[in-house]
């Protein structure tokens, strides 16, 4: 027998009200969405309580004079002039935020190389991933710790490499120097994500159906036009999620540039992220951070919007069923 | 079985009431004092306690220690969430920032009832913490700069006396320079290296403080020459890169001629390396005396419940009794002139090796730089000192650097 394929009540069950019109409450799709709502209630509160109300205050200080110490004056743009026209450090720390968030696809390059790599029947193949695996769960800040040292001008194990292999002859400051602390910086990060992105494309080429690969081959394909054929457009979705995640990264990568160089020479290294802590918390201009936060939360989500469009434009939509 | 229920529910009501009272009547009786990066100091604030419990019996007190890279960041988030703590310890021109914009409390009505305190203190140090004409805090412990001497590298390197101007001092640097090694360190946060320009007769603004005067041909030759200098490894980069641990753990290792610190890095240099002590380490003022102050002191937030009661918590801590135990406890002299001669007595007993550098702490007083009273020091610094330290490291020439940084610190004196 086959179960009921509607839950519409039978009219007969319907509460009307003196007019005639069905009440809100008693119409089943209105104790549908009551209920809906009802779930969606608590984490919904969660949201605008820790996003959407902080969001929006700081949208409204980013017009304001403010400290913690005066009453808030009304600024208009004043703090969004600052940003565009006087503050070139400003986009300085944009372009080294663009220069780290375009450094993702290196490291998801790299990270499908090792996948690839390790999900062949090589022997140890388990001791391989790892290895690989193992940067990941390390903390950010001993991993900054651990790359300062690696790239120590006098006592690090890449200047004793470099001048060992007689590429130079002194040891170079990477850190501390203007052109090449950023790359350092970024080539850290990467180091320290390539595990994560390695697990979600190893899983991704699993479950890729062995006999796609059988019927190229049978077909004549060679490796290479099977990679580029079944491989890449099949791990289209774990590559979308390891850039999201890359992206994501690039914002948020603040505890590695505070502890590795905290953001300088100069500004050589800074971030968004750290330049809007600094701002507020050591130059107490609350105000003005508040803007930039702006000006990053809005280049957020215009990459999240090319990055859906990319996918196909249905990033997280929900299916309904037929 | 109603009556019962409602009885037992005004019993809860009445029990909560009274606890949440005895609570509120507790915090109200209770100040917070939060000390920076001396954690080891427990037996030191005990001893202020102990005697600020003589004259407030009633009251508790609550010590919260931070990291100096914390605490402005907690300081700010307490005083918007209305919960500043009574009694901070500060240093460098962090005040400032806060006192320009009326979160802290004028200190002036109390120097001038409690008169036999403010005359103990040395006014040279107790000076550093006036902004336009009032006193926001008072000297807890008081450091400047001075240049400490790697006595092996300078007779390695055949120098017998000590240099006695800035040419000599770099000529000297220069002669001590060699595979792995640099003749000259300075550190630089907090302007710690101003003396270099002041000694070379620079200045960094005019005499009321509204406009930029570093920008002259003698800067632009100096900066030249340092970046010169730092080129060619006379001056170590980290100099100009580092904050606390690199350049001093440089100097401990040995590889640096001279550093220019303040006096608490030569424990910690000493710390580190064990080829430190009286005989290989010489402490002496910077060629010309000048200095920057990199002090720290008490200061009580604007919002605090009980200002009275912190402002003789705040004395206790200076002076006398409590002043010694914090020297003593810190290796520190503080800014109350009769407690330091004791404390020199008991340095020299106990501790000789940190005598030559205090020595140097208390001389050339009128030779102080680096501590101008800007409201938004920060922002100044922050303006300023990445453009220098892009010519220091040759990434721009001094002229553009110095040009730049001008036009940043003037904008910057002239906003709101």
């Amino acid at each position: 027998m086959a179960a009921p394929t509607t839950s519409t009540p039978a009219p007969e069950r319907r509460r009307r009200s003196p007019s005639g019109k069905v009440s809100f409450l008693a119409s089943q799709r209105g104790r549908d969405l009551t209920l809906i709502w009802l779930f969606l209630l608590p984490s919904l509160a969660i949201f605008a309580l820790y996003r959407i109300i902080p969001m929006a205050w700081n949208v409204v200080l980013s017009f304001q004079f403010w400290s913690p110490y005066k009453p808030a004056e009304f600024a208009g743009l004043y703090h969004y002039e600052e940003m565009l026209f006087y503050d070139d450090a400003f986009w300085q720390i944009l372009w080294n935020t663009i220069l780290f968030m375009i450094s993702a696809p290196v490291g998801i390059a790299l990270a499908l190389g090792v996948a690839l790599l390790v999900n062949t029947q090589i022997r140890g193949r388990n001791v391989y991933r790892t290895i690989v695996f193992m940067s990941y769960p390390v903390m950010t800040v001993a991993v900054g710790i651990i790359w300062q040292w690696l790239y120590n001008e006098k006592v690090g194990l890449i200047n004793f490499l470099l001048i060992s292999a007689g590429i130079i002859d002194r040891g170079i400051p990477f850190l501390q120097n203007f052109d090449f602390a950023l790359p350092a910086v970024i080539i850290a990060s990467i180091w320290q994500v390539i595990g994560f992105y390695m697990i979600i494309l190893l899983t991704g080429l699993q479950s890729i159906p062995p006999n796609l690969y059988e019927a190229a081959a049978i077909d004549g394909a060679s490796p290479a036009q099977s990679f580029r054929r079944i491989t890449l457009p099949l791990l289209r979705p774990s590559i979308f999620l390891c850039f999201v995640v890359g992206i994501i990264n690039s914002f948020t990568a603040f505890d590695l540039i505070f502890v590795m160089t905290g953001g300088g020479p100069g500004h050589a290294t800074d971030l968004l992220i750290t330049y809007i802590y600094s701002t507020a918390f050591t130059l107490s201009k609350f105000d003005y951070a508040a803007a930039m936060t702006v000006a990053n939360f809005l280049l957020f989500v215009l990459l999240a919007f090319i990055a859906n469009r990319l996918a196909g434009g249905e990033a997280g939509a929900v299916r309904r069923e037929a | 079985m109603r009556k019962w229920a409602s009885i037992l529910a005004a019993g809860a009501m009445a029990l909560s009431a009274s606890l949440m009272a005895t609570q509120a009547w507790a915090q109200d009786k209770k100040i917070t004092v939060v000390t920076w990066n001396i954690p080891y100091f427990q037996d030191g604030f005990n001893l202020w306690v102990d005697e600020f419990k003589k004259i407030h019996p009633d009251f508790e007190v609550e010590r919260i220690d931070m990291k100096g890279t914390e605490l402005p960041t907690w300081y700010q988030t307490q005083v918007v969430a209305g919960t500043p703590p009574d009694i901070v310890n500060i240093q460098g021109g962090l005040w400032l920032e806060y006192a320009s914009q009326g979160g802290l409390k004028d200190l002036t009505p109390y120097m001038e009832r409690d008169k036999d305190y403010a005359d103990r203190l040395i006014p040279e140090f107790a000076d550093n913490w006036i902004y336009e004409g009032k006193q926001y805090g008072v000297p807890l412990y008081v450091t400047k700069t001075l240049l400490f001497l790697n006595k092996i590298m300078m007779e390695e390197a055949g120098i017998d006396k000590n240099p006695e101007s800035f040419d000599e001092m770099m000529e000297m640097a220069e002669k001590m320079t060699g595979e792995g090694k640099s003749g000259f360190m300075t550190l630089n946060f907090d302007w710690l290296y101003w003396p270099l320009f002041k000694m070379n007769g620079i200045d960094f603004v005019n005499e009321d403080l509204t406009e930029a005067a570093f920008n002259t041909p003698e800067a632009v030759a100096l900066v030249e020459r340092l970046a010169d200098l730092t080129e060619r490894g006379v001056i170590d980069k980290i100099s100009w890169t580092g904050r606390w641990v690199e350049p001093n753990g440089a100097f401990a290792a040995g590889t640096v001629g001279m550093l220019h610190a303040h006096a608490p890095a030569y424990l910690w240099f000493k710390s580190k390396g064990e080829w430190v002590n009286e005989d290989t380490v010489d402490s002496i003022a910077l060629p010309g005396g000048w200095a920057t102050p990199n002090s720290h002191s008490l200061v009580i937030s604007e919002g605090s419940k009980h200002p009275d009661v912190a402002w003789d918590f705040v004395k206790i801590a200076t002076s006398g009794v409590g002043a010694k135990a914090m020297g003593e406890g810190t290796n520190n002299l503080t800014g109350d002139r009769e407690v330091n001669a004791e404390l020199m007595k008991y340095f020299e007993a106990n501790v000789p090796a940190v005598v030559p550098a205090l020595q140097t702490e208390l001389e050339n007083l009128d030779k102080l730089t680096g501590n101008w009273p800007f409201a938004k020091d920060a922002a100044i610094k922050e303006a300023f000192y990445p453009e220098i330290q892009a010519a220091m490291l040759g990434q721009k020439s001094a002229e553009d650097a110095l040009n730049a940084a001008e036009q940043k610190v003037n904008r910057i004196l002239r906003s709101r």
